[in-house]
């Protein structure tokens, strides 16, 4: 992968190409390796090197944008050719903006050497330990452990320049019964891949299959929820997008106000609710820049219930006469002291969720959401967990469950099949929609 | 980090155009300089004792136009904003079996002595996994085949002036916007090529190049006031094929349809929820087919080898020939040669040619989709080649074909569907879906909802979601339109794999009735 020196040579030989006004350039450049493994075997495993340019020309606010993988001079030099053909026969655009000047951008933890160069020989030890566990229970492991180590550029005409390199890993497990009638699921998403531990996940899955074996029928309604962080951070993949001033401002998001404007400043949810961006987090990778390279910042978007601050890009800020402000990414929903067993001790009679599938918007205005619980669903009931139950769909909007948070537990990083992950807390919620049940194990 | 001209060696360019050659290129052979990087993979593959090799060189072109028109904060005035871009994407994967165990590497230097270091990867790679394989890599026979082939094509899209697409956006997206409650009109024309070589230590070596054209056009209403926002779209169905398709789509008329549609949706009252029969048209049933029938078909879920992403299957090897999945008269086929299917294509990514064949028979499960190396775990002699991956850094594994509906008796019509209901809704293209992880339980919304009373289509009406269950919801159909109404409808970005990767596929049906539906409410 290029290191600093490396990638500002080559970003600033694609702009020595560039003839017009205005030019940006990102580039990213990646190695992943990863073992995927079900029915107790290794079905793939694979090492990929990847490297994609993106190439941005601009001239009187008519812009053209050319991608390349190839990075040979001529290849490059055609690449910019091709984003200034394609840029002279386009239409001004009303909304373009300045190009940036140089930018400080922050620097940020995220590289951790033994993972990006972790291979098969590394890795297979884990997954070994996950099938060993499971062909000792007589059940039936699946799962995926892989590493990614990559290089991101910007850079432009006007003296900006930015580079970050970045390592992250996962891995994830679902253990079954060899008749289908159980499963169980566990994951670790992991900067620094010492720190994966596959025996433990094993163990984990393992366990949550033999309990939840057996499901029961139960009615589905309205609910009090004990969700576990992975089911929380499933529902907050889309919850992102409505932070966008200029989605709010134009009636399209859960912060527009019936009669316009946006609910900026009021206080929506309970006193126990900050939700936060925060790229220093040592614990989840970041990029040091957001949209259209503006610096990467903690950002509380929504403080102690209120709605404190909204996404701003450079345009709409102009408009609005506000501060560009980043998007919403690796979100952090700040949780409190409490265990997951506290917050099932704390349970009259609920349900406790392992994680979530198939999320979709139903009303993206709303943000109602539909989706299906997966990997173990038990009933809880006074302060026990007494019955696995069988897997309901929910119509749901994180929205309303920011409002019916009754108790946060302690954040961990988590990463399930829906979107990229966030630091979530387990969490009490009341009234979740269940609406049909699932026979799907 | 790998540079480029460290491979090379020499200071001439390998340009991924030279090496394919043109796609209008007449020869049945494929290119000569193709073929001579593929053997770098086979020859280091046998050297290092690989018992399989396969090489694919792969160049994509993704080009897309869009045209944006929106009112400009505080004057009001409509401003119009474009977007265009062009981008490429050529490398080539090697897998490998090596001591039963598969193996796969990748990378986007194509030259010989990087296709000979990513081989030993590879090979690095299977060594490594069998480790602890259970049991070895078994691969379904295949004939091998030295060919080339293009997918038929009046017009590449890729040749045709960007000026002109934006044109047709702008008048199109114009056209939108004039609608009074229209608030923000968007219009996108999407073209992607495949250029693909395939070349396996079995003597294969084959040739193939694709093109895939994407349209659409929405109206994003807003009632400010109500706090509302609804949409309404026009998306003709992708298809493989040129810039002649894009002649057929007839913008103008459906801009001025999509912008009545979006004022009648945000005026159209909820539905009220409760057992109702549904007319589902192919716009929109071609996803209830994909997400239902499409993926509980497919033999690597059904074997547990998606279970901890996709997921896996209600179906079971065990039900082939015996489940009743659907009425007498659902009858789907799995199908990768249907001219212009978005997964239609002349050979897998297996190296195998592809087929068509029957998933459900008159209601009862016959077949699944399967590739080389799954074809023997359920006794089955050969492949029915739906091995595809989705980039030359992919592996290659089972993804859908074209899963088809057949059209019901020729005298059957859309008129014949709705006059047989008395309380139902008439849905139209696709909105939200989500389906478990066996593919039993799934919810679907729309695009755009009408009323069925009394065995008339009246007005539009808004919030339909309906619940179902695969075996439930395809034995509750009892009427299919006739073969005059049958429409090829497609979609790319369909998920599945760890890593993850996408697919497009098409699934053609007529306008079909399911009775007794239970249809909810939603936001």
């Amino acid at each position: 992968m290029y290191t600093r020196e490396q990638a500002q040579k080559l970003a600033e030989k694609i702009l020595s190409f560039s003839r017009f006004p205005e030019c940006a350039v990102t580039i990213s450049d990646s190695e992943d390796a990863y073992v995927r493994f079900a029915n107790n075997g290794v079905t793939t495993a694979g090492f990929s090197v990847e490297r994609r340019i993106s190439i941005a020309s601009t001239r009187d606010r008519k812009s053209g944008v050319a991608q390349t993988t190839e990075a040979d001079d001529g290849a490059l030099a055609a690449a910019v050719a091709r984003s200034e053909q394609l840029a002279a026969i386009s239409l001004a655009n009303p909304e373009h903006m300045e190009p940036l000047s140089a930018r400080n951008y922050p620097e940020l933890a995220g590289w951790d050497q033994e993972t990006a160069q972790a291979r098969s020989p590394l890795m297979i030890p884990h997954v070994k330990a996950v099938i060993d566990n499971a062909v000792k229970n007589k059940l039936v492991a699946a799962g995926y452990f892989e590493r990614s180590a990559g290089v991101s550029v910007t850079a432009n005409k006007h003296g900006n320049f930015g580079y970050h390199r970045g390592a992250d890993s996962r891995m994830s497990t679902t253990v079954r019964t060899p008749d289908g009638a159980s499963s169980g699921w566990a994951a670790q998403p992991a900067v620094r891949i010492r720190e994966i531990n596959g025996a433990a996940l094993g163990d984990i899955a393992a366990g949550k299959c033999r309990r939840w074996n057996n499901p029961q029928k139960i009615e589905p309604g309205k609910f009090t929820v004990v969700l576990e962080p992975t089911a929380v951070s499933d529902l907050f993949s889309f919850f992102g997008f409505s932070f966008f001033a200029r989605n709010a401002e134009e009636g399209r998001s859960f912060l527009s106000k019936k009669g316009g404007g946006t609910r900026l400043g009021e206080k929506m949810f309970p006193e126990a609710i900050s939700l936060i961006t925060d790229p220093f987090d040592r614990r989840v990778p970041s990029l040091p820049w957001s949209f259209g390279g503006l610096p990467n910042a903690r950002i509380a978007w929504i403080e102690k219930g209120v709605v404190k601050n909204l996404a701003y890009d450079r345009y709409w800020a102009a408009k609005t006469g506000s501060q560009p402000t980043p998007a919403p990414s690796g979100l952090t929903l700040e949780g409190g002291e409490a265990s997951l067993e506290d917050l099932i001790r704390a349970t009259d009679r609920g349900l406790l969720v392992t994680r979530f599938w198939y999320i979709r918007p139903v009303n993206p205005q709303t943000l109602q959401l539909t989706g299906l619980t997966r990997d173990g669903l038990f009933l809880i009931e006074k302060g026990q967990v007494t019955t696995p139950v069988m897997n309901l769909r929910f119509n749901e909007s994180p929205v309303r469950l920011l409002e019916n948070v009754q108790k946060l537990g302690r954040v961990t990083r988590c990463r399930g099949g829906e979107g990229s992950g966030m630091l979530a807390p387990p969490l009490q919620a009341a009234n979740f929609t269940f609406s049909s049940i699932s026979d799907a194990v | 980090m790998i540079n480029r001209r460290e491979f090379l060696g020499s200071p001439a360019l390998l340009v991924a155009t030279e090496l394919f050659g043109a796609p209008q290129d007449a020869s049945k052979a494929p290119a000569p300089a193709l073929e001579k990087l593929g053997a770098a993979a086979l020859r280091e593959a046998k050297k290092l004792k690989a018992s399989y090799c396969d090489i694919r060189i792969n160049r994509y072109r993704d080009q897309n136009v869009s045209v944006r028109l929106s009112p400009e904060r505080g004057t009001g005035k409509t401003l119009e904003v474009p977007g265009i871009s062009d981008g490429g994407s050529f490398g080539f994967g090697v897998r490998v079996i090596c001591d039963g165990a598969w193996g796969f590497a990748a990378s986007p230097v194509v030259t010989a002595e990087e296709i000979a270091r990513i081989t030993r990867e590879a090979v690095t790679v299977a060594r490594a996994s069998a480790t602890i394989k259970t049991r070895p890599v078994v691969l379904a026979p295949t004939k091998s085949y030295r060919d080339r082939w293009s997918a038929p094509l009046e017009r590449n899209p890729f040749e045709v002036p960007v000026e002109e697409k934006l044109e047709l956006l702008r008048e199109a997206a114009a056209e939108v916007k004039k609608g009074k409650q229209v608030f923000m009109a968007f219009g996108t024309l999407s073209f992607r090529s495949e250029d693909k070589y395939f070349a396996s230590s079995e003597g294969s070596s084959i040739q193939q190049f694709l093109v895939q054209t994407f349209a659409m056009l929405n109206a994003g209403g807003v009632d400010i006031g109500k706090g509302l926002s609804r949409n309404r779209s026009y998306i003709p169905t992708p298809l493989l094929t040129g810039w002649e398709f894009v002649r057929q789509m007839n913008f103008p008329e459906n801009a001025r349809r999509i912008r009545e549609e979006v004022a009648e949706h945000l005026a159209a009252p909820p539905v009220t929820p409760g057992k109702k029969d549904l007319v589902l048209m192919p716009s929109h049933l071609f996803l209830t087919i994909h997400e239902s029938i499409g993926h509980s078909t497919e033999l690597d879920r059904a074997l547990g080898y998606e279970a901890n992403y996709a997921g896996t299957s209600f179906l079971t090897p065990d039900k082939i020939g015996k489940m009743r999945v659907g009425s007498d008269i659902v009858t789907l086929y799995g199908d990768r040669t249907y001219e212009q299917g978005l997964a239609t294509v002349a050979y897998d990514d297996d190296g195998v040619k592809t087929t068509r064949f029957p998933i459900i028979e008159k209601g009862i499960f016959r077949h699944f989709q399967t590739i080389r190396d799954q074809a023997h775990l359920i006794g089955e002699k050969e492949s029915r080649g739906c091995c595809y991956a989705d980039s030359w850094a992919s592996v290659p594994f089972q993804r859908m074909p074209n899963v088809w509906l057949a059209p019901g008796k020729a005298e059957t019509t859309l008129e014949d569907l709705i006059a047989g209901v008395d309380d139902g809704v008439l849905i139209e293209g696709r909105g939200s879906y989500s389906i478990d992880q066996q593919r039993y339980n799934f919810q679907f919304g729309g695009d755009a909802f009408w009323e069925i009373k009394g065995g008339r289509k009246r007005g539009m009406i808004s919030r339909v979601a309906y619940q179902s269950r695969t075996p439930d919801f395809w034995q509750a159909c009892d009427a299919i339109a006739g073969p005059s109404y049958w429409q090829q409808y497609g979609s790319g970005g369909d998920g599945k794999g760890e890593p993850g990767q996408t697919n497009s596929m098409s699934h053609g049906c007529s306008p079909t009735r399911f009775r007794q539906m239970n249809v909810i409410v939603t936001d």
